[in-house]
C-alpha cells in the first residue's frame, strides 16, 4: 500500500502542476527521482509534523493540493489543534497520509501504535478518514478524494486483505453478502478474516473504508433488526456512535471485535498483538454466535 | 499622537463596547502597525480583496484580532454602522475573532490560538514562490507568542526555503517578561537566516520606512521587523491596568478612554 502511495505521487507531482507533496523524513528513496527533479513541491521538510500541518494550510488556502506524509501517530496525535485550526476551522484541503496503522510497528512500544486514530479524526467535524484494505482500494479512494478540498486522512496499513478486495468508492460501503441474521460490518483490513467466518453464514457483510463520513444509508438499508456486529482494527466504540445514530429511536444490539481502550505496553510481532487483543477469526465468530443466539 | 492613530483606537473602543468583550491591550499595542501595513505598504485595497496576487495580512497573535475591524472600516472594507451593530451578535460574521469561512475576502486567517498564523503564512509565501505570485505575506505574532515550538518550525521553513516574500512583525509589547527571559530575539532570528530590523512600532513615518527598506531587499532572506510596542498605548489607564487585557469598556469608561485617547 505504501509503495503504490508513493509510486502514485510520483505520478502526481510529475503531471499536476498545482499539488505538492511533504515527507516528515520517511519514504525518500521510493520517490528520489522526484524529490531531485521538483525539489519546490517534493520535499522532505524535515520533522515537524505540528508547523508542517500550517504551512500545509497555507498553501492550500493559495489553492495548491498538499500532501503530507508520514507515521500516523505524529500525524495525527501530536498535530491535534492544527488539524482542528488551521484544516477543519478554515475548511482547507489538505490530504494526510500516515503509515503505522494501529499496532504495525508492533515492536515499537506505544510511542508509535495508533488504534485511536479513528476515533480522534472523528471528533473534529470536517474531516474525512480513510482505511484502505489494500493497495487498489488506496489508489481508488485517493484519486477520487485527493482534490476535494476537504482534510482528508488515510490510513495506511502493512497487512492488508489478500482473498477478498472488491472495488470501493469513498463514502461508500459495500455489500459483500446478503442474510438475515445479523450484520456484519468489516472496516478495512478486517474484511478476509470476516469473510472466512461468513461466507457460509446466514448474515449480511457490509464492507468500510471510509470511516468519515459513515455511510448510514447502506446499513439502514441492511439493518437486520439493530444486531449489528463491528469488527474494526482501532480502538473499539470508534463506530459505536454512527451506528446507534443509524438507528435512532430504535434498540440495536451491538457486539465488536476491535482494540480495547487501553495503553499497549507489550511488544512482539504484529501477528501475536492480532491475536492477543483478539482481532481474528476466532474472535469473530464466537462474536458472531453470541450476537445470533441472543 | 496621529488623528489617524486616536481615530482608530475610538472605533476599536467602540466595537469591544458593542461587542461587550475584547483584548483592548493587544489591541493598541498593533493598531499602527496594521494601519500601516493597510495603507502604506501592502499591494492591497477593498477592489482587490480577492485579487489572486494581492499581498496578504495573517494575524498570528489572535488576540489582536479586533485591531482588523477599524483599520479595514477605514479603508473603506467594511461598513462602521453593520460592524458595529453586528460584532458579537449570535449569527454575525463579525467577533472578537474571525472566521474566514464567513467572509469573501478581507479575512485571510482564523485566529484564536497561538502558533498558527506563522507557519500558516509561511505555506502562503511558499506556495506564492511556487505559483510565481508577486504576493507578499505580512505576518502579525505576539512576543510571547514565540514561546510555541511551532514558530521556530516556521522560522526554519522560511529560512530554508528562502521566503524572502514573508515578513514576520513581532509586536514586541513585553508580554514574555512575565513568562520565561527570551533572551536577545533580534540574535535568535539572525541565527535563523532572517534579516531583522527594530523599530518604534507606534511611529508611523518610521514604520513605513522600515516595512520598504526590509521589502526592497530580494536576498533569499525572510524578514523579521521586531516593532517596540506598549500594551494599551494610546490610553493611561488601559497600559497602567493589566485588567484591561481581556476588558470592554461599560458606557462610563468609554467615554473615559476615549477622553484620554483624544488627549494625546
Amino acid at each position: 500500500m505504501r509503495r503504490a502511495f508513493l509510486k502514485r505521487v510520483a505520478e502526481m507531482i510529475r503531471d499536476e502542476a498545482d499539488t505538492t507533496f511533504f515527507t516528515v523524513d520517511i519514504g525518500m528513496w521510493a520517490i528520489r527521482d522526484v524529490l531531485a527533479e521538483f525539489p519546490e513541491r517534493c520535499t522532505n521538510v524535515g520533522v515537524y509534523e505540528d508547523g508542517m500541518f500550517s504551512i500545509a494550510a497555507g498553501m492550500a488556502s493559495r489553492g495548491l493540493i498538499p500532501t503530507i506524509f508520514g507515521i500516523q501517530p505524529y500525524l495525527i496525535e501530536r498535530t491535534l489543534e492544527q488539524i482542528k485550526m488551521d484544516l477543519a476551522y478554515q475548511k482547507l484541503g489538505v490530504n494526510v497520509v500516515g503509515t503505522g496503522a494501529a499496532v504495525d510497528y508492533s515492536k515499537y512500544g506505544y510511542s508509535h501504535y495508533c488504534a485511536e486514530d479513528c476515533h480522534i479524526i472523528k471528533a473534529i467535524p470536517g474531516c474525512e478518514f480513510i482505511a484502505p484494505g489494500s493497495k487498489k482500494q488506496f489508489i481508488q479512494l485517493f484519486n477520487e478524494t485527493y482534490r476535494n478540498g476537504h482534510p482528508t486522512f488515510f490510513r495506511i496499513s502493512d497487512h492488508p486483505n489478500i482473498e477478498y478486495d472488491p472495488d470501493v468508492e469513498f463514502g461508500k460501503a459495500v455489500v459483500m453478502q446478503e442474510g438475515s441474521k445479523a450484520t456484519v460490518i468489516a472496516v478495512s483490513i478486517m474484511l478476509d478474516d470476516v469473510m472466512e467466518v461468513c461466507k457460509d453464514e446466514d448474515v449480511t457483510v457490509l464492507y468500510y473504508t471510509t470511516l468519515e463520513p459513515f455511510d448510514n444509508e447502506t446499513l439502514s438499508k441492511y439493518h437486520n433488526n439493530g444486531k449489528i456486529l463491528i469488527v474494526e482494527p482501532e480502538f473499539e466504540g470508534s463506530l459505536s456512535y454512527d451506528v446507534i445514530k443509524t438507528f435512532s429511536g430504535k434498540s440495536v444490539q451491538i457486539e465488536e471485535v476491535a482494540f480495547p481502550r487501553e495503553i499497549f505496553r507489550n511488544y512482539g510481532t504484529y501477528d501475536e498483538k492480532m491475536q492477543h487483543y483478539g482481532l481474528t477469526a476466532v474472535k469473530v465468530l464466537e462474536k458472531l454466535k453470541r450476537l445470533v443466539d441472543n | 499622537m496621529l488623528q489617524i492613530s486616536k481615530k482608530l483606537r475610538k472605533c476599536a473602543l467602540y466595537l469591544s463596547h458593542k461587542c461587550r468583550d475584547g483584548n483592548l491591550q493587544s489591541v493598541f499595542s498593533c493598531l499602527d502597525i496594521v494601519w500601516i501595513l493597510y495603507d502604506k505598504i501592502m499591494n492591497w485595497s477593498p477592489e482587490k480583496a480577492q485579487d489572486d496576487d494581492r499581498d496578504f495580512f495573517i494575524i498570528s497573535k489572535g488576540q489582536a484580532t479586533l485591531a482588523l475591524y477599524p483599520v479595514l472600516i477605514e479603508k473603506g472594507y467594511f461598513k462602521m454602522d453593520e460592524v458595529a451593530s453586528q460584532i458579537g451578535q449570535f449569527d454575525s460574521r463579525y467577533c472578537i475573532q474571525t472566521d474566514l469561512t464567513k467572509f469573501k475576502g478581507g479575512i485571510e486567517n482564523n485566529a484564536g490560538s497561538l502558533g498558527h498564523g506563522l507557519p500558516f503564512a509561511a505555506g502562503i509565501a511558499y506556495a506564492n514562490k511556487i505559483k510565481k505570485s508577486p504576493s507578499n505575506v505580512y505576518v502579525l505574532c505576539g512576543d510571547g507568542e514565540f514561546c510555541e515550538g511551532t514558530m521556530w518550525e516556521a522560522c526554519i521553513f522560511a529560512s530554508a526555503k528562502k521566503l524572502d516574500n514573508l515578513c514576520v512583525i513581532i509586536d514586541d509589547n513585553n508580554s514574555v517578561a512575565a513568562m520565561v527571559d527570551m533572551g536577545d530575539m533580534k540574535k535568535k532570528l539572525e541565527a535563523f537566516n532572517f534579516d531583522v530590523f527594530e523599530v518604534d512600532g507606534h511611529n508611523l513615518s518610521k514604520l513605513e520606512d522600515v516595512f520598504k527598506k526590509a521589502m526592497l531587499l530580494s536576498n533569499e532572506k525572510p524578514k523579521a521587523i521586531i516593532a517596540k510596542t506598549l500594551r494599551g498605548f494610546g490610553s493611561k489607564t488601559m497600559a497602567e491596568n493589566d485588567i484591561w487585557f481581556h476588558k470592554a469598556p461599560n458606557e462610563e469608561e468609554l467615554e473615559l478612554l476615549i477622553k484620554e485617547v483624544e488627549s494625546l
